[in-house]
């Protein structure tokens, strides 16, 4: 039953998959590695940015890129009233609670999208022109996913140039190794947070487009499942690490096409047990994950 | 007949009777109106579901007193969000019981709320209709207060199998199960159970958990059999339907495919016109029924909410709304749950645009006909009555 | 009198508020059995022994779970293995051994025998879960949650899949909820109190001077949890007897994010916070409610607005989170200090109670 092609495709479903994760794990590490704060809404604004194209696409006529541009606009300016008003009254509380805080906000966010847009799953479709499908080698790709391979590239090289070359990414890097120390050497943590915040967002924004334009639908609770897999990207890569978030996206996505493609039918169901299963085994080898340096203790 | 007097009544003010309901509102409290409670899951993951069903619902309940209520006495009814918790729709189910003096209580697409629920207004006596759970044995476990609306899984599956292995000649299956969903296992148990007795082979039953959206595992799969199997059997809730077809029928399959009405939804939304080739849903009503009740539910429907019925779960609503009220009218002046209880276990020949409902003592699980459609241009075409 | 006390400082006070008071409400619940009241009584009842169990790992051990509906599942399920009729488990769960299916115990050792297998399940599952720190082991906790749940849908011929049990007998009732609940937080009280509960305090504050003056911490970590995941199993059996139904899908992540959230509420690091926050969350809402319900304002009939109380909630959260973040009680045990004490149900036959109530009235006055 198992052949050459059969293989293929599910490796190469895996890496669509996989792609998707990495971008939302991006943004997720880049958060968690300077708050130490896992937010449950990242995967709601994802959705919000959805929706928000939905709109104007449908409603309004406006073309993709401008929908897309304007969606993630608009979401960056929701991460950071969020930011402003959820979690940076706790910046000095203890982890736990800003935790909490996520939640609350992600059942917040829900809720109104809920209101707002129904509980119905909307069909969310792109142009003709991104969804053809191209014959390369057995493998079938379509435009979209081309795109996402490629965009998911830019984007890590693009970050790591930020990080890397310029003074806020500087100041994001030691604000991630260590805040306390990064603010008494004069670095405007407000800055960093919302600066992280807005690259959160704004990659959020961009991988709910490219994960609804891949199923063509999208709905209340979309990005919340995607979200918390795309955290154990982040977790089984190393949190803080971004090559390590885009690893972990990979062996996620393509581990969980592999799992529900290889094992017998009445195991498929079982999928979402098994990408949480892998990240708990990396933990157990590797307790910060498989890039991640040794967590020292940090206030 | 007087059901059926009642029905074309309604059905006859169904336009104007967004305009009147301000007017049935004051009137309401003229006379003591008679409570009739709904919970429905509002939030959480069954929202899909009972959003519709609760406007479904709502519009009839406001045809009715329209209509002039029954027996000269207004409904009124109360809602309760279950958000998708046990806990909290057995809670509401006795808040609308204790607090509210309902008499009688409606709600839920899913077992588990129906089980908890109805367990409340067993022990109060209050009768419960369900308007879409379809596990068949909710009223044997639950009491003699609970009554189906729709159909039970085993019927509709039945009629699937039948109508899969009589007019598509199919003598093979495959069987795609949402193992989260009670409905879903259901249906798929019932279906393979029929098919095989029909003489069938099930040649590959896959699972997969709702919520996954993707499933080119499966389908990969399906293919790697190597040959079309002659009916392909998907159990899926109404929200992974059309993602369903588009990505089957996208990645080259061909086979015909049947699901229960669960299907009754939007099935074009995502698949396009992949979704009008070969697809079969077995439900409780075709839209292109041109019957006046059902035509005038879906213009309601429309005019007040600016949308068609979101999937069949809304009909059931509209359906149970009157069901309720038939069985009240037949009360008289002795409005108790009690009574209610015994003129629904009564109903005989309710015409509802679902289905024809009667109970008897033995059972309270309608033994409706399945209508067996074709989606065709947008649209679910009659086909055959099983 | 020298000294000034306050008026919570008085034992008396404290016995009519924190005893005697809810005392009277039980019992008037439990004589109106199935009224509406009685319902949030009871669930709220669970939800205490569910967010105190939680906070005993949370608050006391510097660990933070969020798996407790994984345990609560297993408790659930187990239990009603023991309590269901022996003709239904042979309809719904045929996979189990005979010896299973024809026993039917009552339902406080079946309770205690849920509480167990949680506790056992979290004794295998403890030793990867504590090797992590942090977030990382809230998130490993979460995965716990999505393969319990797999675990159940899939195993049709053991657990009736995604159908769940039903007719489970309804015997957690007012009585036995909150015999239940004195019983769980008197066994915790005493936990925290002892040696082994200051060892946990200790490791909290400061894990490396825990382990230099010998404290063991994986063995610590990991009996915490499974102590934390007995009492989750025990609260997860009474939900399943009070609603007579289970499925996996009640056991997910938001009811764990609402046991969570609860123990936030009430205050996570003192034991008696369950109470104040289990009471936060079950009634909160029901005054909610009429206001999505479209309610009458003036004889102008508002829409409805499903959905309004679970954001006013989530609002409501964040606003208490950022203005008390140690939760309601903080870490005060006053409530459980005044149930667990003598002195308490000593005070009316003590004449300088009296006196010392009317004290801080008198100074009030004045």
């Amino acid at each position: 039953m198992i052949n050459s092609a059969y293989f293929m495709s599910m490796l190469i479903s895996g890496l669509k998959l996989g792609s998707i994760y990495a971008i939302v794990a991006i943004g997720y590490s880049i958060v968690y590695g300077i708050l130490r704060l896992i937010n449950f809404a990242h995967g709601d604004i994802m959705t919000i940015g959805v929706y928000i194209i939905l709109m104007l696409m449908n409603q309004a006529g406006v073309p993709i890129p401008a929908a897309l541009l304007i969606s993630v606009a608009f979401s960056v300016g929701v991460g950071l009233l969020i930011e402003r008003l959820a979690y940076r009254p706790l910046r000095d509380a203890s982890e736990e609670t800003t935790l909490i805080s996520s939640l609350a906000v992600s059942a917040l966010l829900q809720n109104m999208l809920q209101m707002v847009f129904s509980a119905q799953r909307q069909p969310f479709m792109l142009p003709e022109a991104l969804r053809t499908t191209h014959k390369i080698g057995i493998v079938n790709l379509s435009t979209i996913n081309i795109i996402t391979f490629i965009s998911t590239a830019i984007f890590l090289v693009i970050l790591h140039l930020v990080l890397t070359k310029t003074r806020i990414g500087t100041a994001m890097r030691a604000c991630s190794e260590n805040l306390r120390a990064a603010r008494l050497m004069g670095v405007n943590v407000n800055r960093v947070v919302m600066t992280a915040f807005a690259i959160g967002s704004g990659l959020a924004v961009i991988a709910g487009f490219l994960l609804a334009g891949e199923y063509k639908t999208v709905y209340p609770s979309l990005g919340f499942v995607p979200g918390l897999k795309a955290f154990c990207a982040a977790v089984i890569g190393g949190i803080g690490s971004l090559g390590g978030a885009v690893t972990g996206a990979f062996i996620i996505g393509i581990a969980e096409m592999l799992f529900a493609g290889l094992v017998p039918t009445t195991m498929t169901a079982y999928r979402d047990a098994f990408v949480f299963l892998l990240m708990v085994i990396v933990l157990l080898f590797r307790p910060n994950g498989l890039f991640g340096g040794s967590e020292t203790a940090r206030s | 007949m007087r059901k059926h007097a009642l029905m074309r009544k309604a059905a006859c003010v169904a336009l104007t009777a967004a305009m009147t309901l301000a007017m049935a509102g004051t009137a309401a409290f003229a006379d003591e109106p008679i409570v009739v409670g709904g919970i429905f899951n509002i939030t959480g993951d069954q929202s899909s579901l009972d959003e519709p069903t609760q406007q479904g619902f709502e519009l009839a309940i406001e045809e009715i007193n329209a209509a002039g209520g029954v027996n000269g006495k207004m409904l009124e009814a109360v809602y309760d969000d279950g958000k998708t918790d046990t806990a909290v729709c057995a809670s509401n189910a006795k808040k609308q019981i204790n607090n509210d003096g309902a008499v009688v209580l409606a709600g839920f697409s899913d077992s588990d709320f129906a089980y908890a629920a109805g367990a409340v207004a067993q022990e109060a006596g209050v009768p419960f209709v369900f308007t879409g759970a379809t596990t068949p044995d909710i009223p044997s476990t639950v009491g003699d207060c609970a009554f189906l609306c729709a159909f039970g899984d085993d019927v509709c599956a039945h009629a699937g199998a039948d109508y899969a292995v009589e007019e598509l000649g199919a003598k093979t299956a495959y069987v795609l199960t949402d193992n989260s969903m009670s409905y879903t296992t259901n249906l798929s148990d019932y279906f393979i159970e029929r098919f095989e007795e029909l003489g069938g082979e099930i040649v590959l039953q896959d699972y997969f958990a709702s919520g996954d959206y993707d499933y080119s595992a499966q389908i990969a799969r399906y293919q790697a059999l190597g040959e079309e199997a002659g009916i392909l059997f998907m159990a899926t809730g109404p929200d992974d339907a059309s993602t369903v077809i588009e990505q089957y029928r996208s990645a080259g399959v061909t086979g015909p495919m049947i699901s229960g009405d669960g299907w009754d939804t939007d099935l074009w939304g995502v698949a396009g016109d992949l979704a009008n080739q070969d697809v079969y849903v077995c439900t409780h009503f075709s839209s292109d029924d041109d019957s006046e009740a059902v035509q005038g539910f879906l213009s309601a429907y429309e005019e007040k909410y600016g949308k068609a019925p979101e999937n069949a779960f809304a009909a059931l609503g509209y359906d149970t709304a009157y069901l309720i009220a038939s069985a009240i009218e037949a009360c008289g002046d002795d409005v108790t749950p009690a009574a209610i209880r015994d003129a629904l276990e009564n109903t005989q020949d309710f015409p509802g645009i679902t289905g024809t409902i009667s109970y008897s003592a033995e059972t309270h699980v309608p033994d409706k006909t399945v209508v067996v459609c074709q989606a065709e241009d947008g649209l679910l075409k009659f086909r055959k009555n099983i | 009198m020298n000294k000034t006390y306050r008026i919570t400082d008085c034992s008396l006070f404290r016995l009519i508020v924190f005893v005697i008071v809810p005392l009277i409400i039980l019992i008037r619940c439990a004589m109106q059995p199935t009224s509406y009241i009685t319902g949030i009584v009871i669930t709220m009842g669970i939800y205490i022994v569910l967010a105190a169990s939680l906070n005993l790992i949370n608050g006391f051990s510097g660990m933070f779970s969020m798996g407790h509906a994984a345990f609560m599942a297993i408790g659930a399920y187990i239990a009603a293995f023991f309590t269901l009729a022996p003709q239904v488990k042979e309809n719904m769960t045929p996979g189990l051994p005979a010896w299973l299916i024809n026993l039917q115990i009552p339902l406080a050792p079946a309770l205690l025998i849920g509480g167990a297998a949680a506790a056992l399940v979290a004794l295998i599952v403890g030793f990867p879960v504590v090797r992590t720190k942090g977030h990382y082991l809230s998130v490993v906790t979460l995965a716990l949650i999505v393969v319990v749940r797999a675990v159940i849908d899939n195993q049709g011929d053991i657990t009736h899949g995604s159908r769940g049990l039903t007719g489970l007998p309804a015997k957690s009732t007012i009585l036995s909820v909150y015999i239940a609940v004195v019983v769980t937080l008197f066994v915790l009280y005493r936990i925290t109190h002892s040696d082994y509960g200051r060892g946990l305090i200790a490791m909290r504050d400061d894990p490396v001077a825990a382990q230099t003056l010998g404290i063991n911490l994986v063995k610590k970590k990991i009996s915490c949890f499974a102590i934390s995941a007995f009492f989750a199993g025990i609260g997860g059996g009474l939900w399943g007897h009070y609603l007579t139904t289970i499925s996996a899908s009640n056991f997910y992540f938001s009811k764990s994010f609402d046991i969570v959230e609860m123990s936030i509420i009430g205050g996570m690091f003192s034991l008696s916070g369950s109470i104040p926050g289990a009471m936060f969350y079950t009634i909160v809402p029901e005054f909610l409610a009429p206001l999505e319900s479209g309610f009458n304002l003036g004889g102008i009939r508002l829409p409805t607005m499903f959905g309004l109380s679970n954001i006013i909630m989530a609002v409501l959260l964040i606003v208490l989170i950022i203005f008390r973040g140690q939760g309601i009680m903080g870490t005060s045990e006053i409530i459980l200090d005044t149930w667990f004490s003598k002195d308490t149900y000593l005070a009316p036959f003590r004449k300088e109670e009296y006196q010392r109530l009317a004290g801080v009235f008198r100074k009030k006055s004045s």
